[in-house]
């Protein structure tokens, strides 16, 4: 029996091979996005763990922003004498490293990454654990010198002897680059420039006595815990400071990167779960497929004494020798795509090193365990039914086995799954609560999509009659017989259009929510933004209070509002403790924004001591006007606040934030006092025209590449080009799933042409002509292809309304449907379909037509 | 052997009689030393209006021979004629051409298109050319194989003796020059079988079409006007007005032949694609 199995393995492997590709591909993501993760893992860890210091002494960081406000929280620099006195401390250093700076060269162009990353001003202190060595020129000596990394320099053509601009929070400062420093390790991507350290402290946090940090190195033999035991008990006694071993920081350094590499990992799963998905569906066709064509050899086999269990056994051999086969291919595929990520992220700065490749255990048995599962699981139906072959099959000219079983279970269990899923769908619309209006969204799209899979077939009929519709009277005859040839097998059909239809839902619904997230945007910027202009970040860092110096100086301009970003902490009469991070703005901001107050008003909003929040948050933890709320800020700094207004805007304020809190700016000033303006809201003065302040303040803002100038459209663009990133995601998504949908038509063409040789042989008999042979295909595969966009789109629609009813709690109240987007995928499907009938089209065309007619 | 096949061929009618017309026409499978003849330097006249059967035992080459007249195969020496049209040298685009305007076929089994009902396969090759068929002749036809109440049914919905029925109205429907039938009534019992022939018959009496028939049934070879006897890729034979018992007769002496011959023959049957 294992001898026929392996026959016939080897005998069908031309058939396999679509199949075994969706499992390559599938097997290639989950293999590449282990190993990729394992290899950045594994790198950064050696870095932070060469780079950290034995202990190192940090401001304590309990309130994190989810909104960038440029503020460096520090220490005293005195602390490193202090440390220094410890028993077992070799040496200590007050470090200086701040990230809320941007360096421009002398054309104003920001010698920064592009990428996102960071661009870091460091003293230049020279340890063994330093990253970096100097490579040319000398170390920088006075207020003027610097280093610059060597991949910055070269990057962004940066020689020893330029001029730069600093723009740190205390000021702008020139110096002049006196060296090139190379890292030693690899580099993270980041742009670094090295000072002098007492210039480090001056410039870059505007205070010689602080530092941001002070590293500990333990004398000989001292253990790190024990030392940071000890220099605990020296100067932290009130727990002010953060105090950690070189594991702790190394640590802490590799969660704060884990974020953006947990953002690829996803990202590739993701991949990997598509690939799965749509290859089942290929298998669960192929298998099928193969096992109506050999009915009576499997017939043959039962009427000579194989029992069921050997039949099926022999079936799930064979998809079990898929999956190894198909996994093996796939793990090094998955090295391969791992390779690639690698030397993309090189691409982006950071120079990880492919020879440092790290294939862990679980990645083989990730794999293994994806591709065979996936293989089994999806065969395991075809061979249940091969089993159910009996053995007259082998001696009746047997009808294809699947063609004309009753579709009534598929009925039944689609209608009830449907049924529920659209009950979930109903109920996320109307629920109220975000929590559960998307458990509901998440189980409703589950379920409906698992119901469109099961019905399918029985969408077949009703929906290729109306697509196909106009085919005989366009294509005649020809378009009559692919017409119907879809009508088929409507079980194949389904399968077929299915594995489309799951990519297209996805991208249906996520255009639908994504469009109509830009139109809410849209409609809030409509209602909120006053001002003229608006003058901000691309990436909403803060910037610099020389940018808002030069604004207001700047002719032509009326009045400005700057928006700043704290950090708190608020303790709400229900007892609850929020942390969120608010807004303060200043006064006239009523000549800027509307905003809706339920109580109270701007100026009361705004005033001294006192904060607004949103009606319905207050509501929520019993918050009235008039309530004194304890406040807690960065650094240990706590105040109360008296509650002044009640916003009703409609919507939180985004960004991770809750409770839409703000305040007057002078709040933010007093308590976050390193912060730095994230907005700019400017109004031309009476009798400037727009374009006009647009050209003068886009002058003055040269000298500072990160900030633009904004007005409503431009601020709209900026907000739907971050959407549209989304968007891009999704669309790549897409890309795989069509790739591995338009293999499953293939496939299902290709099967199609094998079964149907007679009928092509006697339609070439009586002159069906092979341009017309190969219309007739391609015909047919269009309008499946059409079939499962419909199916896909139409499914997508609801999951996307549904989607934007689940937002419209968060305040994405607009509903938009991007039609051209619609049209524009039903139109590619017909040309996918046209792409996928190439190959079976060209097969069946160069048929011999007697050899065709002949058999069997 | 060959050279007398001139004399034996039916080719006393007028030039304009001749609906096809092939001259040392010559077909071998394989090449080198392992060729084997399926055709042998064959000349034979097909006589317009008139009923032939092609006779001969497994692998004579009768299959063979129809698909070469018919531009269903290539021929490997000889020219081959479908009236005035040499079609041997034609391109397959030609080619196909040819057949769906100038031929009608009707094979043993698996003769329409499942996903199409009678009335469409019967229009099929004038469908496929985008040509309107003649609605008085297609009715006649229609009318003539009794078809009339089956137009809407699909072939699974029809018996075997309908189903040759409608290939047989789809041969005839685009009034074609020449009509090949392949074994039309082996896969038919008796019964639906005569009826079959009958109707091939009355295309020939009644309609005025031409009709080649390839068979190994005496009986069925019985109802043409002439049968051609084919042996080891040569005409061997042949029987004007042929009654079932003298074709039975002639069909015997071949097992005769055949026996003494019995290596080279069973070399031949092996390889041509002769299905019975």
């Amino acid at each position: 029996m294992l001898k026929a199995t392996l026959r016939s393995f080897l005998a069908h492997k031309g058939r396999l091979l679509l199949s075994a590709l969706a499992v390559v591909l599938s097997v290639a993501f989950v293999a590449g996005s282990l190993i990729f993760s394992d290899t950045v893992t594994r790198t950064f860890d050696r870095l932070f763990a060469s780079t950290s210091a034995d202990v190192t002494v940090e401001p304590k960081q309990d309130l994190k922003s989810s909104v960038p406000t440029g503020a460096t929280e520090t220490v005293p620099a005195a602390l490193a004498g202090q440390v220094a006195k410890v028993a077992g401390v070799a040496s200590t250093h007050a470090d200086v490293s701040v990230e809320n700076i941007v360096v421009v060269d002398s054309r104003n162009k920001s010698v920064g990454p592009t990428t996102g990353a960071p661009t870091i001003a460091t003293d230049w202190y020279l340890t063994d654990r330093s990253p970096v060595k100097l490579t040319s020129g000398h170390a920088p000596q006075g207020a003027s010198e610097a280093l610059l990394d060597a991949d910055t320099a070269d990057n962004k053509h940066v020689k020893i002897g330029d001029t730069l601009t600093v723009q740190a929070q205390p000021g702008s400062f020139k110096v002049q680059i006196v060296g090139i420093a190379t890292f030693t390790t690899t580099n993270p991507g980041a742009a670094l420039v090295f000072l002098d350290p007492a210039t480090a402290k001056d410039q870059l946090l505007g205070a010689p006595d602080r530092a941001t940090s002070i590293s500990v190195d333990a004398a000989k033999g001292v253990d790190d815990a024990v030392l940071k035991q000890r220099v605990t008990a020296a100067i932290d006694s009130a727990g002010t400071y953060d105090i950690k071993t070189a594991d702790e920081q190394a640590k802490s350094a590799a969660a704060d990167l884990g974020g953006f590499l947990d953002v690829i990992k996803y990202v590739m799963l993701g991949f990997a779960g598509i690939a799965v998905l749509v290859g089942v569906f290929l298998i669960v066709n192929t298998f099928s497929m193969l096992i109506a064509q050999r009915t009576r050899e499997l017939g043959l086999l039962r009427a000579l004494g194989a029992d069921r269990k050997q039949v099926r056994r022999s079936v799930l051999t064979e998809a079990l020798l898929l999956g190894l086969v198909g996994s093996t291919l796939g793990l090094a595929a998955g090295i391969g795509l791992a390779a690639g990520l690698i030397k993309l992220m090189t691409a982006f700065g950071m120079n990880l090193k492919t020879t440092e490749m790290v294939v862990g255990w679980p990645t083989p048995v990730a794999a293994y365990v994806v591709g065979v599962g996936v293989t089994f699981v999806a065969a395991y139906l075809p061979a249940r039914r091969a089993a159910t072959v009996s053995p007259m099959a082998a001696l009746a000219d047997a009808e294809v086995a699947g063609v004309g079983r009753p579709l009534k279970v598929r009925a039944v269990v689609g209608s009830i799954v449907g049924a529920i899923g659209v009950a979930a769908l109903a109920g996320c619309a109307a629920a109220t609560s975000t929590a559960s209006s998307s458990s509901l969204l998440g189980l409703g799209i589950v379920l409906t999509l698992i119901a469109t899979v099961i019905a399918g077939p029985l969408l077949v009929r009703p929906m290729i009659r109306v697509l196909g519709g106009a085919f005989p009277a366009l294509f005649g005859s020809v378009g009559r017989m692919s017409q119907r040839n879809a009508l088929r097998n409507p079980r194949r059909t389904g399968a077929t259009a299915a594995a489309l239809m799951v990519g297209l839902a996805l991208v249906g619904g996520m255009s639908v929510a994504s469009a109509s997230m830009s139109k809410s945007f849209d409609q809030q910027i409509d209602k909120t933004l006053g001002a003229d202009f608006v003058i901000q970040n691309g990436n909403f860092l803060p910037f610099s209070k020389e940018v808002t110096d030069h604004v207001r100086a700047t002719q032509g301009v009326g009045l400005v509002v700057r928006a700043r970003f704290a950090p708190l902490a608020v303790r709400l009469p229900d007892g609850r403790r929020v942390e969120t991070t608010a807004a303060g703005y200043d006064t006239p901001l009523d000549d800027v924004a509307h905003i809706k107050y339920a109580q109270g008003s701007t100026s009361s909003a705004l005033a001294a001591g006192h904060l607004a929040m949103d009606v319905d948050f207050a509501k929520k933890h019993g918050v009235r006007i008039g309530s004194v709320l304890p406040v807690e800020f960065p650094g240990g700094r706590t105040t109360r606040l008296t509650v002044g207004a009640l916003s009703d805007q409609g919507a939180s304020g985004g960004f991770g934030t809750q409770g839409g809190l703000f305040f007057g700016i002078a709040t933010v000033e007093k308590y976050v006092p390193t912060g730095q303006d994230s907005s700019l809201y400017v109004n031309a003065a009476s009798g400037t025209g727009a374009d006009q302040l647009r050209t003068a303040l886009e002058t003055t803002l040269k000298p500072y590449p990160q900030v633009q100038v904004r007005d409503q459209a431009d601020y709209k663009k900026l907000v739907h080009d971050q959407i549209a990133v989304l968007l891009y995601l999704v669309y790549a998504l897409l890309g795989l799933a069509i790739v591995i949908a338009v293999l499953g038509v293939v496939n299902t063409l290709a099967l199609s042409v094998v079964e149907r040789t007679r009928e092509i042989g006697l339609l070439r008999a009586i002159g069906l002509g092979r341009r017309q042979l190969r219309r007739m295909i391609r015909l047919e595969s269009v309008v499946i292809a059409v079939f499962g966009a419909v199916l896909g789109l139409g499914l997508g629609l609801v999951w996307g309304v549904c989607a934007q009813q689940v937002l419209a709690l968060q305040g994405m109240t607009a509903l938009a449907i991007p039609w051209t987007t619609i049209v524009a995928v039903v139109i590619g499907s017909a040309v996918v379909g046209i792409v996928a009938a190439l190959l079976p089209a060209l097969r069946a065309s160069r048929m011999n037509v007697l050899a065709a007619i002949a058999h069997e | 052997m060959s050279t007398s096949t001139a004399e034996h061929s039916p080719g006393r009618a007028a030039a304009d009689r001749i609906a096809a017309r092939a001259r040392q026409l010559t077909k071998a499978y394989g090449s080198g030393e392992t060729a084997v003849l399926a055709l042998d330097s064959v000349d034979v006249d097909i006589a317009r209006g008139r009923f032939t059967a092609v006779m001969g035992p497994s692998g004579s080459g009768k299959s063979t021979l129809m698909h070469c007249l018919a531009g269903l195969d290539t021929v490997s020496a000889g020219q081959v004629w479908l009236g005035d049209t040499e079609i041997t040298g034609l391109k397959d685009r030609e080619l196909t051409r040819l057949r769906r305007d100038r031929i009608g076929f009707m094979f043993q089994s698996f003769n329409l298109i499942p996903t199409l009902n009678a009335a469409e396969n019967i229009t099929l090759p004038m469908d496929i050319a985008g040509q309107k068929p003649d609605q008085k002749w297609l009715d006649q036809v229609i009318d003539t194989l009794g078809l009339r109440d089956r137009l809407k049914h699909r072939p699974s919905q029809l018996s075997g003796g309908q189903q040759q029925r409608v290939a047989c109205a789809r041969a005839l429907a685009s009034r074609p020059e020449l009509i090949f039938a392949d074994e039309p009534t082996g896969n038919l019992d008796s019964r639906a079988g005569l009826e079959v022939l009958g109707f091939l018959r009355n295309a020939v009496d009644d309609l005025g079409q031409t009709v080649v028939m390839v068979t190994h049934d005496p009986g069925a070879a019985a109802h043409s006007d002439l049968v051609i006897f084919l042996g080891d890729g040569r005409i061997v034979d042949e029987m004007e007005r042929p009654t079932a018992e003298g074709v039975l007769e002639r069909m015997k002496r071949f097992d005769l032949t055949r026996s003494a011959f019995d290596g080279a023959a069973e070399n031949t049957s092996d390889v041509t694609l002769d299905k019975d």
